[in-house]
């Protein structure tokens, strides 16, 4: 019975005009879409790949130089990007994704493409995950806004329930309908996504990981079929179907376009951030705090001297001078772990604050779980900048170990390639699947929520239906 | 086949059903007429269960229509003023999907054809989406579910008002065709006429209680038309 009324929903949509025209519009939307994304990914994976060679050759081929220029000299380390990516950009246009490994130095990443962007290209840029989270919703609430207020208008409903059918058959054939269609606008799309990545994967599909994007589809998924149950609801329970409209569309435009903002607002007002120049400023005062690192030189000084039983520096069989830089970097360590770790504590509290706001707004929940399935999160962010900066701390710690051990007093000191060489390459896991999931386990249970609510609302509005 | 039994319906000050006890048996076209708002649309809706008795019971074939609405529907079509159907499938789409709802998914194209041809849709009418179909053939599309169905009884409301003569006339000889059959059918309606041609009693209604019932075949149409004025007059 109910995939017989799903198969008549499917026919007449099939034979409407409008929702052909919708239907290609949005197949077109999220086939550019997705084009977009795959150019992008392709090109930026491309351009990462060649820049981390030569990144890593320009390293190497060093010429004789003090260690210490070399340590200056640095490397680049370049945030390896997720095949999803192209389906969900996430934060990286706005955190960037490359990194600047050099001494005395934690930097901020570069390359932010949102820096580049003019205000309007800020609406102008459609991402896959736009078209989900945005386009989607809209063209479900069109498709489905009038499914039960129609049949009522046009006095159907009332000849249809004199058959005896059940209201909850109805409202199950009718929500298996409008899937089966939003299937096979998608179907096109999925596709071409699936080929895209069997494309632009090394190793072909199975080098992705297929869980994620598994997880990805079904998110969406339970996503959709929260909206079409909601929508359905809406509509077996309103008078009619401008009210239905209205009600639906009201939901949609605070739900997909103003929660977003409300909740970077009300999280930026919770949690406020320092700006960029008072963030500096507060690190550069903590840097050249010159108390502080004279205490901790006095320190390591004494430490030092009582460990080679001598009682000046210039008695030392080691280059001091190897030492006390090594000591500056520890000191520079530890202001940048309290100031990072602080801005960046801040940023997943605000965080927070989105996955929270998905008990209000289900699109938060699904925008937090699409980025993190993508890898383009703000936690798979930090993930990465942290370990790009004990690899850089990891490169000071090998340059002055070098200095202090092979520098003769009064000698101008040259390391070669063999010390190049024996820095590893930055050799980077992106955290797991599970990892990603441990962090929004939140947002799935308020999204599972969301979505079992939403069902159970509409076979209780269905159940209540009336004929006229 | 058809019983209501002390059934009324009231809305806050307004009564729109006042106690009504009828038996409609099988074979029997029972027409209820009456002013606008006597309460002939209430019955049907009633007996359809789309709206909640306040006293009293409905049963259609022994079961009761509130306490068991699907299963009382199983024996039962309903054709309103107008037959709504969706108007982006054909004739034989809509009957094809209406049987099925209505329990019966296994006919053929050619059954189907056939149950066309019974209530004389044109030829050639049924792969046409229903959109560009008349008032009279959207009933007979109507009558046409009522036999794919099988139904035993029939609840009509007013399905003639807006019909040409001889379209009114083609429905009336199908409803001969049903109670002959033996299918049970109550008929609300306006039309003096066609209660005296196809009715087998008529009762008439007055600020939702049933004050007269007659058998059609005690009166000349004039006679009727003049029981029904004096009922009418105060």
């Amino acid at each position: 019975m109910i995939s017989r009324i799903a198969r008549k929903e499917l026919t007449e949509m099939f034979r409407d005009g409008r929702f052909r025209l919708l239907a290609g519009m949005v197949l077109a939307i999220s086939l550019l879409s997705l084009a977009a994304g795959w150019k992008n990914y392709s090109a930026l994976s491309q351009q990462h790949a060649t820049a981390q060679v030569a990144t890593r050759s320009q390293w190497l081929a060093q010429d004789k130089k003090n260690p210490h220029s070399a340590a200056h000299y640095g490397v680049y380390a370049f945030k390896p990007k997720s095949q999803l990516a192209m389906v969900d950009t996430g934060v990286d246009p706005y955190v960037g994704v490359a990194v600047w490994l050099e001494a005395h130095k934690q930097n901020d990443f570069k390359f932010r493409p949102a820096q580049d962007r003019t205000a309007v290209q800020r609406f102008g840029e459609m991402t896959g995950a736009e078209v989900l989270q945005v386009f989607l919703p809209l063209f479900i609430v069109l498709m489905t806004f009038s499914a039960f207020t129609g049949e009522r208008e046009q006095g159907t409903l009332r000849q249809v329930l004199s058959l005896g059918v059940s209201r909850r058959d109805l409202a199950l054939g009718k929500a298996l309908g409008v899937t089966a269609a939003l299937g096979l606008v998608l179907l096109p799309a999925t596709v071409f996504a699936v080929l895209a990545l069997a494309w632009s994967a090394e190793g072909g599909l199975v080098s992705s990981d297929p869980a994620r994007a598994v997880l990805l589809a079904l998110v969406y998924l339970a996503y959709f079929a929260l909206l079409i149950a909601l929508s359905l609801a809406v509509s077996a329970r309103v008078r009619s179907s401008r009210v239905a409209l209205v009600a639906l569309l009201t939901f949609w435009f605070a739900n997909s376009l103003v929660a977003g903002r409300a909740a970077s607002d009300l999280a930026g007002w919770l949690y406020p951030t320092p700006s960029a120049i008072e963030f500096q400023k507060a690190m550069d005062a903590d840097l050249n705090n010159e108390n502080d690192m004279k205490i901790r030189l006095d320190k390591r000084r004494a430490e030092v001297l009582k460990q080679y039983q001598v009682d000046n520096v210039d008695a030392l069989p080691i280059a001091f001078s190897g030492v006390s830089m090594q000591e500056g970097e520890e000191h520079g360590n530890e202001v940048f772990d309290k100031h990072y770790g602080q801005l960046f504590d801040r940023y997943e509290q605000q965080n927070r604050v989105y996955q929270i706001g998905g008990v209000l707004a289900p699109m938060l929940s699904v925008r937090a779980l699409s980025m993190g399935l993508s890898g383009t999160d703000f936690a798979q962010h930090r993930h990465f900048a942290v370990a790009a900066e004990d690899y850089r701390r990891g490169i000071q710690r090998s340059m002055n170990g070098d200095i202090a051990a092979n520098q003769k007093k009064g000698q101008v000191y040259l390391a070669d390639q063999s010390l190049w060489a024996s820095v590893p390459d930055l050799d980077y896991a992106a955290p797991s699947t599970s990892w990603v999931l441990g962090n929004y386990l939140a947002s799935l249970l308020v999204l599972a929520l969301w979505t079992c609510a939403a069902m159970g609302f509409m076979v209780r509005s269905a159940s209540t239906l009336r004929a006229d | 086949m058809l019983q209501a039994t002390n059934l009324s319906k009231r809305y806050q000050d307004l009564i729109a059903l006042n106690a009504l006890n009828l038996t409609v048996r099988p074979g029997e076209v029972f027409c209820l007429l009456g002013a606008n708002g006597a309460g002939k649309t209430t019955t049907i809706n009633l007996f359809l269960n789309f709206i909640e008795p306040t006293t009293g019971t409905a049963t259609i074939n022994g079961v009761d229509v509130t306490k068991q609405p699907l299963e009382s529907k199983k024996h039962v079509a309903y054709i309103p003023e107008t037959v709504m159907l969706y108007r982006n499938l054909s004739g034989l789409e809509n009957l094809e999907y209406f049987a099925a709802l209505a329990g019966r998914p296994d006919y053929h194209r050619d059954q189907l054809l056939d149950f066309f041809k019974r209530v004389g849709l044109p030829d050639g009418a049924a792969d046409r989406r229903v959109g560009t179909y008349s008032k009279g053939m959207r009933q007979k599309v109507g009558i046409a579910i009522a036999l794919a169905k099988g139904a035993k009884a029939l609840l009509l409301d007013e399905p003639t008002s807006g019909l040409d003569p001889k379209a009114s006339n083609e429905f009336s000889d199908l409803l001969r065709q049903l109670s002959a059959d033996g299918v049970a059918v109550l008929m609300a309606t306006h039309d003096l006429f066609r209660a005296k041609e196809s009715g087998t009693r008529v009762g008439i209604m007055k600020h939702g209680s049933l004050v007269a019932v007659h058998d059609t075949g005690e009166f000349s149409h004039a006679d009727l038309e003049r029981i029904y004025l004096e009922h009418m007059h105060d």
